[in-house]
């Protein structure tokens, strides 16, 4: 069946396609979170097929590094992430109201002023 | 004037091998064992033919050469000094990984003697491109070691594989014949026996991690004939479809 | 590359459109106004069935384009004219594969494996884009599928970019970056071609003639024929029809084509200018389909490389496959 156009594919042995790959044939994956520069953090920016994460790393500097600069990068298999449930969100839901933990629930300058009003004669 | 012929046979040789290899490894792009490999194969045949033109480059910008597509794709065989274990068709991954291991070393360890040459252009390149070499040897080692320790099959491959490229890739090291102690001399590089010696050691530690057997080097036949011109039945192909579509007319752009 | 407009269906699941009615219907609501309300679904939301069959069957279609697209142009490398080219191609063919990667991904994260993929694709369960079933037979064929086909690739991806599912739109944001290049240099070797000697510009009319209706071919068939669209529309997972895709592909590249005085083999092409719309004769439907069903010039020689490649792997795959396996589908 090779009467391919292409040398490279002449070159192949070449039989129909039947082969049937097994789960797991691909290997575990990873997750890629990548450093632009040192000293920036660690972004995620994709997943990969590899047996372990020393060439989860060799994959990854290809795959995610290849392009523009790039300082660093992470694997950390995928089954080792661990998260919320989507639909679990709402522990978060009213964080912004605890706005005693920011520096923008604490307004001390109207109070200063309504002070300084009072007492009418603070030298600044 | 002082004759170059001695520098522009070392880098027609050394540009040699990466132009051939770095087709031959090209050729996996879209047929590696699983696509991550495929991609990170591809960059480096990328490497190997980015180090080509730069060698290239140097012939034709200090010495005249012809521009580096004329030279690179339209020589004869016989005037090409690649060495015999580049030219072998891709083969299976066994084949591919371990003269992939076997040359990469072989070429780290040459462009990193080169950051001491007295040519200029050579520890310019040197530097350039050290950290893609660091990558490559990197790669080449992680999986030589993985195969050589993961299953019989791979072990047994990688063993065989190993037997037969080395009379290969120790032919690498063969030395210019009328050349050879003009560029030691000259301090230009230190030697193919020098750099064959500190190749051993790397890839003694390597491959002994792997858990394979390096052949017995005194009794080992180097597989020399390359640098002379003389080539495999493959070279002559290979180069007939490198230049295929540029020999059509190679006074127009592509 | 490869978006592919057209999304193959399976042949006997043709009618198979109304299953999303067996899910909750609450939550069903919450779904659609979600992707109503622009935001994206991700991995772990809740989605109708029918959503995720039709985002994996779209999500891994694409995927198989992008590997087995790889095929007729990767052939080409060691033949590219040059350093120039050569590196060029290689990187673009790399960068092709890349894709696969990143949309097998994503397509794992609805739960269908790449081991299951790629069997379903080496089996013919499913496709990937027709154009690829043709041969790429001389360099100017690879400028112009370099050119035209990423360029309609570009558009239909740009289109999917905008769509409802989260990981698809991730990855489709750097394929899309990477497709600039593509486009970039598949124009400049076109244009190489286009504006060098006689010969040169033969083969690549003669390319352009052979690729034309293919390239027809590209967006699937007219709307007219290919309706049930409306709920993959609505989803947010279709998300531009194959007639506006075509059109919008006309109106960008065939200027660009002919300002270089090459000419398409299409005599009733031309923009109405009352309509603002192509006009075109009809590409022959009745050929897509039998190419489609495995009956094109290269479907036997690509999924045999393809096979090639998965078999002649295997020992690699299979000597490092870890005791410690623990398969997770990407998280995101
Ligand atoms: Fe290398
Ligand atoms: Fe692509
Ligand atoms: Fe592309």
């Amino acid at each position: 069946m090779n009467n391919s156009y292409d040398p490279r594919v002449k070159r192949l042995t070449l039989k129909d396609a039947n082969i049937s790959l097994r789960e797991g044939e691909h290997w575990n994956i990873f997750e890629v979170f990548r450093q632009d520069k040192r000293g920036a953090r660690h972004v995620h920016v994709g997943a990969l097929h590899a047996p372990d994460p020393v060439l989860a790393l060799i994959f990854a500097k290809e795959q995610y590094g290849r392009r523009k600069d790039c300082f660093n990068l992470w694997v950390v298999c995928s089954a080792d992430i661990l998260a919320f449930n989507d639909e679990d969100s709402d522990v978060f839901a009213n964080n912004r109201e605890k706005n005693y933990r920011d520096a923008s629930g604490f307004k001390v300058r109207d109070k200063i002023e309504e002070f300084r009003k009072k007492s009418g004669n603070i030298k600044k | 004037m002082k004759s170059t012929n001695h520098i522009k046979d070392l880098i027609t040789k050394m540009a040699d091998d990466e132009l051939i290899l770095g087709h031959r490894n090209s050729e996996w792009t879209g047929l590696g064992p699983i696509l991550e490999e495929d991609i990170a194969f591809s960059s480096m045949a990328q490497d190997k033919i980015g180090h080509a033109l730069a060698l290239y480059e140097i012939l034709h910008e200090q010495f005249d050469e012809k521009d580096p597509d004329h030279y690179a794709f339209l020589r004869n065989e016989k005037e090409y000094k690649c060495c015999h274990l580049v030219e072998f068709p891709i083969g299976e991954y066994d084949f591919s990984l371990m003269r992939h291991f076997l040359f990469d070393y072989a070429e780290m360890i040459r462009y990193e003697t080169l950051a001491n040459s007295s040519f200029e252009p050579f520890r310019l390149l040197s530097k350039k491109v050290k950290g893609e070499l660091k990558y490559h040897t990197l790669h080449a080692e992680e999986w030589i070691k993985q195969l050589g320790n993961a299953t019989d099959e791979s072990h047994a491959r990688m063993q065989q594989e190993l037997n037969h490229c080395f009379p290969l890739a120790a032919g690498i090291f063969e030395p210019a014949k009328e050349f050879e102690s003009q560029l030691m001399d000259e301090k230009i590089y230190p030697g193919e026996k020098k750099l064959y010696e500190l190749w051993l050691d790397k890839i003694y530690s390597v491959v002994t991690q792997a858990s394979l057997n390096l052949p017995d080097i005194g009794k080992v036949q180097p597989v020399f004939g390359g640098r002379e011109g003389y080539h495999t039945e493959y070279l002559q192909l290979l180069l007939d479809e490198m230049s295929e579509v540029y020999k059509l007319d190679p006074g127009a752009n592509w | 590359m490869y978006g592919g407009g057209y999304i193959f269906d399976e042949p006997d699941r043709r009618q198979r459109t109304e299953e999303y009615e067996h899910d909750i219907p609450e939550k069903l609501a919450e779904f659609e106004a979600r992707i109503e309300g622009g935001e994206k679904i991700e991995p772990d939301d809740w989605m109708p069935s029918e959503y995720r069959r039709q985002l994996i069957r779209l999500i891994e279609q694409h995927a198989n384009s992008e590997i087995i697209g790889a095929l007729p142009e990767g052939t080409w490398i060691t033949r590219a004219p040059g350093f120039r080219r050569k590196m060029v191609l290689i990187a673009k063919v790399q960068d092709e594969i890349g894709h696969g990667q990143l949309l097998y991904n994503a397509a794992e994260t609805l739960g269908k494996s790449r081991e299951a993929m790629i069997n379903d694709l080496l089996s013919g369960k499913t496709k990937y884009s027709n154009v690829f079933n043709y041969p790429a037979e001389t360099w100017a064929d690879v400028t112009v599928i370099g050119f035209l086909i990423d360029a309609a690739a570009i558009i239909n991806q740009v289109a999917n970019s905008r769509g409802s599912y989260g990981p698809y739109c991730r990855a489709l944001e750097r394929i899309c970056y990477e497709e600039s290049f593509h486009l970039k240099q598949g124009h400049e070797a076109f244009v190489g071609l286009a504006a060098g000697t006689p010969m040169q510009r033969r083969m690549l009319q003669d390319a352009l003639n052979r690729w034309w209706q293919p390239i027809m071919h590209f967006f699937g068939p007219p709307d007219t024929i290919s309706a049930h669209t409306e709920k993959l529309m609505q989803w947010k997972v279709k998300m531009a029809s194959n007639d506006d895709m075509r059109d919008h592909f006309l109106n960008d590249y065939v200027p660009k084509v002919w300002e270089l005085g090459l000419t398409l083999p299409d005599p009733n092409l031309k923009k109405n200018g009352e309509t603002g719309r192509w006009e075109y004769s009809d590409p022959d439907w009745d050929l897509f389909f039998k190419v489609i069903k495995g009956d094109g010039p290269c479907n036997k020689e690509r999924l045999a490389v393809r096979s090639w490649a998965e078999e002649h792997g295997r020992w690699v795959r299979q000597a490092l496959m870890s005791s410690k396996y623990r398969r997770h589908a990407p998280v995101a």
